[in-house]
């Protein structure tokens, strides 16, 4: 149950994200400059090995994901070692919120910025790239990839607490790169050797991507990525929701 | 039957309560076997030198850590649950601020984030922050930061206010307006602990003031209390004829004595013995004075005894 002290950090922490004109900026526009880099690589009509779906497509669908796992794994997890490190956190402890309530804030206005950077890889893979979908396949596509970068919002928060100062954007580059690369974002995970497809399978990034190749194709989200996903997010959640209880850095 | 009817008075009438806490951090004990209570509607002085363990008792007492012995419970519970029903606010010295939000966004969140908040327009001007509502929390200068800190502090009705050095980065007059703003809180029933560096501040405050010394409770009492414990007044005088340096080395209850030409000054451990003395040697002293040890030379002497002490 989600109390009203949780809707008041919620609101604010929205209002503040969306008042930070640069980070909403450039976290809007970068998927889509990749995106427009890395399709220009292959020819307009290629098609992914097995599938009918192309790669323009594909990198649509690749990229909308990148892009918003982007901006909310980088934005939370530095923002968040920034405000332990000036005391905000320590100040926050001591008012009646409980821990769920500052994750969920957390997440939520990560949720804002990964909106608009979602639709705008779709208009540009749309306008320039000519990729075309059914109606309903846009909204689809939309509404997952939204839901699914929340739990790396969560993952963002986490790594936040995990770490401090100097710490934490290494690490959010390894973890960041690694998830993205292993689980399919960059290329097909179909192209990696047996071994490798094996362990990418059980990322939450191959299960992310995997919910847009499902709908891109017509189909709806396997069950199992979704359980994948379920099941990050709990972790991510919980476990972030944990550190903030036990965080004991000082200013 | 008995046990319980007197944990609930104790849970009454004690806001605070330390039983035998300790915290130590690797080989340093920030918190060596402390114990004390604090009551409701009391105004309490920490004072310390620095790493007298201030800071890690006031972390202690909020919940932000956990002591490795001991209890603390704050109005009979713990304190995390003290601090989730509002009965606690508090103003940090390591409390940073939301950046991105103005004055009135972020405290219009400290009171919505309060079980028991008052209206956000009437924090605002009781912190003295209310021609400020408007500007960014991140262009303000450290003493207005530190009003907004206390504005957050007293978002609701708490029974309890923890203000870890709270006039720093303030001019005189913003301390004053302060320490009134704080006084009204005291007087309407709450218990407030400081710790401060200012001891005049400990001094024309608090009701009540504890001696911390790396980690224990040096002393307990009234600043006068305090500064009695010290132990000595000061006593100056000055001679008109010639100065009998023996006579005078050998009056009783002498904690110390300088005599420059004809002007004596004296520490006493009883001064009304010792004046009483002078007159007896047949010495008739000009000018002469009786005061007691500011709170501040009190302070000093008592931790720089205990340091001659634990030195042995």
């Amino acid at each position: 149950m989600l109390s009203l002290f949780s809707w008041a950090l919620i609101r604010l922490e929205v209002t503040r994200t969306l008042r930070n004109k640069k980070f909403m900026f450039f976290s809007v526009i970068y998927p889509s400059v990749i995106y427009l880099l890395i399709s220009s690589t292959q020819n307009t009509s290629d098609r992914i090995p097995h599938t009918d779906l192309t790669f323009q497509a594909f990198f649509m669908v690749s990229m909308a994901s990148f892009g918003a796992l982007t901006a909310v794994l980088m934005g939370n997890s530095e923002r968040i070692a920034k405000e332990r490190e000036k005391g905000w956190v320590r100040q926050l402890r001591l008012t009646a919120l409980p821990s769920r309530g500052y994750v969920l804030a957390k997440i939520a206005s990560a949720a804002v910025v990964t909106l608009p950077c979602i639709v705008v890889v779709f208009l540009v893979a749309a306008a320039v790239k000519h990729v075309r979908v059914e109606t309903w396949q846009w909204f689809a596509l939309a509404g997952v990839i939204w839901a699914g970068s929340l739990v790396f919002a969560a993952l963002g928060v986490a790594i936040g607490y995990l770490a401090g100062g100097d710490a934490v954007r290494p690490l959010t580059m390894i973890i960041y790169f690694g998830l993205s690369v292993l689980g399919g974002l960059w290329m097909p995970s179909a192209t990696f050797p047996q071994w490798l497809q094996n362990i990418a399978e059980w990322l939450p990034t191959h299960a992310y991507a995997s919910l847009g190749q499902a709908i891109e194709m017509g189909g709806s989200p396997h069950a199992k990525d979704v359980a994948i996903l379920c099941a990050y997010f709990l972790i991510f959640a919980g476990g972030a929701a944990w550190l903030y209880r036990k965080d004991t850095l000082k200013a | 039957m008995t046990t319980t009817a007197a944990e609930a008075t104790g849970a009454k009438t004690t806001a605070v309560r330390f039983e035998q806490v300790s915290k130590a951090y690797g080989a340093v004990r920030a918190v060596d076997g402390l114990t004390l209570d604090l009551h409701p509607g009391e105004t309490v002085a920490l004072l310390g030198p620095n790493g007298a363990g201030k800071s890690s008792t006031l972390d202690l007492l909020l919940g932000l850590r956990t002591a490795d012995s001991g209890t603390v419970r704050v109005f009979g519970t713990t304190p995390q649950n003290a601090v989730a029903a509002g009965r606690v606010g508090a103003m940090l010295q390591t409390g940073g601020l939301m950046e991105d939000v103005t004055v009135k966004e972020l405290v219009g969140l400290a009171c919505a984030l309060h079980p028991r908040p008052h209206p956000v327009v009437e924090v605002l001007s009781r912190a003295g922050i209310g021609r400020i509502a408007d500007r960014m929390v991140n262009k303000l200068s450290g003493g207005q930061e530190q009003r907004v800190r206390f504005a957050l502090a007293t978002a609701g009705a708490n029974d309890l206010i923890v203000l870890d050095e709270p006039t720093t980065g303030m001019d005189v007059t913003a301390r004053q307006a302060f320490w009134a703003t704080m006084r009204e809180q005291a007087d309407q029933g709450r218990t407030v602990l400081f710790a401060t560096h200012y001891l005049e501040e400990a001094d024309a405050i608090a009701d009540r003031v504890l001696v911390l010394h790396k980690g224990r409770l040096l002393a307990d009492g009234t600043a006068a209390e305090i500064k009695a414990k010290a132990g000595a007044r000061r006593i100056s005088f000055e001679l008109a004829g010639p100065v009998d340096e023996a006579a005078l080395r050998g009056l009783p209850f002498l904690a110390a004595i300088d005599i420059t030409g004809n002007r004596v000054r004296i520490q006493s451990h009883d001064a009304d013995a010792t004046v009483h003395a002078v007159y007896g040697l047949g010495l008739h002293p000009r000018a002469l004075e009786v005061a007691g040890l500011g709170l501040e030379q009190a302070f000093v002497a008592i931790t720089e005894a205990e340091e001659a002490r634990t030195a042995c």
